[in-house]
């Protein structure tokens, strides 16, 4: 494996445990992620997006009934570490995370610099308040916070500004990895072009690698080198960004991109009819045959992954060569 | 969704305007320990424009900018602080109660949050019953009529299946579905959608955008739809209002303001919309930075100053600027137009 792969998921499930059945969440996930790349992780709602990242961070809740799969971390595959292995040198030292609506999570009572240090304080045994605060100061002109915020609590902040202090905390200890969990979706457009701008800005400098949840493809376009497509647990396309836009191959990332209203381009919108299934015992063939309009006889039976070239891939009878023969 | 299919029936031009708002205002007190007054929140202030029957209107501008409190204030739930509100030529102010009642059925409200405008403990049937219970009509076979059109005019079919389910057995696209149905139910002449979609993935957005611009052609209904999302509108209006300060700063048609916004607002929210595309992660967005004005102490002058790059000092800070049309399907309130004419 080439060392400029951080990240290497590979057949991650995570099912939930309920009353009414095993919810499916996150359903044999793979996929690579290169330093300094950043990954969009695209899809409706309830699809598996925040499970997925969930899973790779091992913030789990209590009903768990299925968690497996390999995370080769830097080539280390560290689902087979201890949570306390874990906790102590990969969350947060090495990978943080900005949960989604995690800027009205912030403590109200404490000081924003002492929200911010906390991290370097719990996971450094040798850091002192001095440096951390040091750091501090760092990480808030990385994120183009004033200084003078540094003394001021949660509620003297606006909205993007929080934001920013979110993300400050998941810089501070400085991780190679960052995911970041609809970070603009709660933000008013032009605080979330800013904040687009200063996350543009940390990849280019720090060479941070992100992968970024949001259900808003436009806003993904600002920082995405790679999208993946998530459908009903699984994540069914995976394609670098140049190619997406204009190619995307799975049926559903097409009518995905269909509903996506442009604002500098007159083009027809499209919905895609139906629901989406339920994860809990959801279809064994394709998910997403129910609604396609491409279906055919194959699609009852589980799709593989194509490579459809450039790195490409798409979970999807149509490119697989058996499936094409019996289409025509 | 071709955005020209929503062409204005000529012929609603002519007529009188079913809406025309004359500067109007919605200040919100705010007290101090309860009894002094420390001031005013001025949601609203200083609001002109006129709408026609048939026409769809969006109205665009962040959050705070007092969009909602336009919305209300027109229905009639916020008292305006001044200005005149008049519907097919009458002035709501001088309306008796029965009247104000006939005014309200003719105005249908389609609430932010799908899910919190819904009584969670009421039936399908029930919520769509509820508003002609109020509005006396008593009939039970009418009653049956229009819920039956209603439901199939949004889609939720089978009726029988949905008459009897309570909201949180609906998907958010349904729940969106059965406001659109109870704002319908009353054969309102205007529709006012607040941020109806923003709440929903981009496939539904799409499906209940196509809804209300079907309602829209078969009733010929006024609509006025409040969104944040500058994207979603030219496949939706004739015309746009853009709003920034609790105040509008442009008007325009929409396809007038998609190629040359005017007000470094409009052109920043323009700026600061990514259509998705490649080349969008080689360049930085020349967006402005810092803060909406607070509406208790507004900034003098033009509002949006502050942030502006193109601020004309000793003008723009002090003085407000009134509306200049600067072409005939545009106008916009900003000094750096002062060479046209001035608007009404
Ligand atoms: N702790 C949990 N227990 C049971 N179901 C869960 C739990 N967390 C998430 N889910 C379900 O898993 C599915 C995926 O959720 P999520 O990962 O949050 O989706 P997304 O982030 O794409 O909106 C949804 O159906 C959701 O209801
Ligand atoms: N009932 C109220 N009392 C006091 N302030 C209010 C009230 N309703 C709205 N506001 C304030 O008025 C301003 C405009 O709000 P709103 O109309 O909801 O904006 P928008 O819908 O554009 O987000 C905001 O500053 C808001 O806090
Ligand atoms: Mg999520
Ligand atoms: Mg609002």
């Amino acid at each position: 494996m080439s060392n400029d792969v951080v990240l290497d998921v590979r057949d991650l499930k995570l099912h939930f445990r309920t009353r009414k059945g095993s919810v499916q969440a996150v359903d044999g996930v793979s996929f690579q992620l290169k330093r300094g790349r950043t990954l969009a992780v695209v899809g409706e709602s309830g699809c598996g997006k925040t499970s997925l990242v969930k899973a790779i961070m091992r913030l789990l809740p209590r009903n768990i009934e299925v968690y497996s799969g390999e995370v080769y971390f830097n080539g280390v595959d560290v689902m087979k570490y201890s949570d306390e292995q874990f906790r102590k040198e990969i969350r947060w030292k090495k990978m943080a995370m900005v949960p989604q609506a995690s800027m009205n999570s912030l403590n109200p009572v404490i000081r924003i610099a002492d929200q911010i240090a906390e991290p370097l304080l719990l996971h450094n045994k040798d850091m002192t308040k001095e440096k951390a605060m040091e750091r501090v100061a760092e990480v808030f002109s990385i994120v183009g916070l004033p200084l003078d915020f540094l003394q001021r609590y949660p509620f003297e902040l606006s909205g993007g500004m929080r934001q920013r202090a979110t993300i400050a905390m998941a810089l501070v200890t400085n991780p190679e990895l960052v995911v970041l969990d609809e970070p603009s979706s709660a933000l008013d457009l032009l605080t979330q072009a800013n904040l687009m701008n200063v996350l543009k800005r940390i990849k280019h400098e720090m060479g941070t690698t992100f992968i970024l949840i949001t259900h808003d493809i436009g806003t993904a376009s600002e920082l995405a080198d790679e999208i993946a497509v998530m459908y009903a647990g699984e994540m069914v396309e995976r394609c670098s960004a140049e190619y997406f836009y204009d190619d995307a191959r799975h049926p559903y990332s097409n009518k995905l991109m269909a509903s996506v209203p442009t604002l500098r381009e007159d083009k027809e919108l499209q919905f895609i009819p139906g629901q989406p299934p339920s994860l809990i015992n959801p279809p064994t063939g394709c998910r997403f045959a129910e609604r396609c309009h491409k279906r055919f006889k194959k699609c009852a039976e589980h799709p593989p992954v194509v490579d459809v070239g450039h790195g490409q891939r798409v979970q999807c009878w149509l490119y697989d060569e058996e499936g094409e023969v019996k289409h025509a | 969704m071709p955005s020209t299919a929503l062409k204005m029936q000529p012929e609603t031009r002519q007529a009188m305007p079913i809406l025309a708002v004359e500067d109007l205002h919605t200040w919100f007190e705010i007290r101090r320990m309860g009894f002094f007054k420390a001031g005013d929140v001025r949601a609203l202030d200083g609001v002109s424009f006129e709408l026609y029957a048939g026409e769809t209107v969006s109205i665009v501008g962040e959050s705070g900018c007092g969009k909602s409190t336009l919305a209300k204030t027109i229905l009639g739930l916020h008292k305006p602080t001044k200005g005149k509100i008049y519907f097919e030529g009458k002035d709501l102010s001088e309306l008796d109660k029965h009247q104000l009642k006939e005014y309200r059925a003719k105005v249908g409200y389609i609430q932010q949050d799908p899910y919190g405008a819904l009584p969670s403990f009421m039936t399908v049937e029930r919520i769509l019953k509820e508003p002609m219970i109020i509005n006396g009509i008593t009939d039970k076979d009418e009653q049956k009529r229009r819920i039956r059109q209603v439901l199939e005019e949004v889609k939720l079919a089978p009726i029988e299946d949905f008459l009897p389910k309570f909201p949180h057995m609906l998907s958010g696209g349904q729940q969106q579905r059965l406001v659109i149905a109870r704002a319908m139910i009353l054969q309102p002449r205007l529709l006012i959608a607040d941020e109806p979609v923003s709440m929903l993935d981009a496939s539904v957005r799409v499906e209940i955008l196509q809804l209300l611009q079907k309602l829209q052609y078969d009733h010929n209904l006024a609509i006025i739809y409040i969104t944040h999302d500058l994207s979603t509108v030219r496949y939706f209006s004739e015309r746009i209002f853009s709003m920034y300060g609790a105040k509008i700063i442009e008007k325009a048609a929409t396809k007038s303001l998609l190629k040359n916004p005017l007000h470094p607002y409009t052109q920043a929210l323009f700026e600061a919309t990514s259509d998705p595309d490649a080349e969008n992660l080689k360049t930085f967005k020349d967006v402005p930075t810092g803060e909406p004005p607070s509406l208790l102490n507004p900034p003098p002058g033009c509002r949006f100053h502050p942030r502006c790059r193109k601020m004309i000092k000793g003008l723009c800070d002090v003085e407000i600027p009134p509306e200049f049309q600067v072409t005939e399907d545009q106008s916009t309130a900003c000094w750096l137009y002062k060479d046209h004419a001035q608007g009404k």
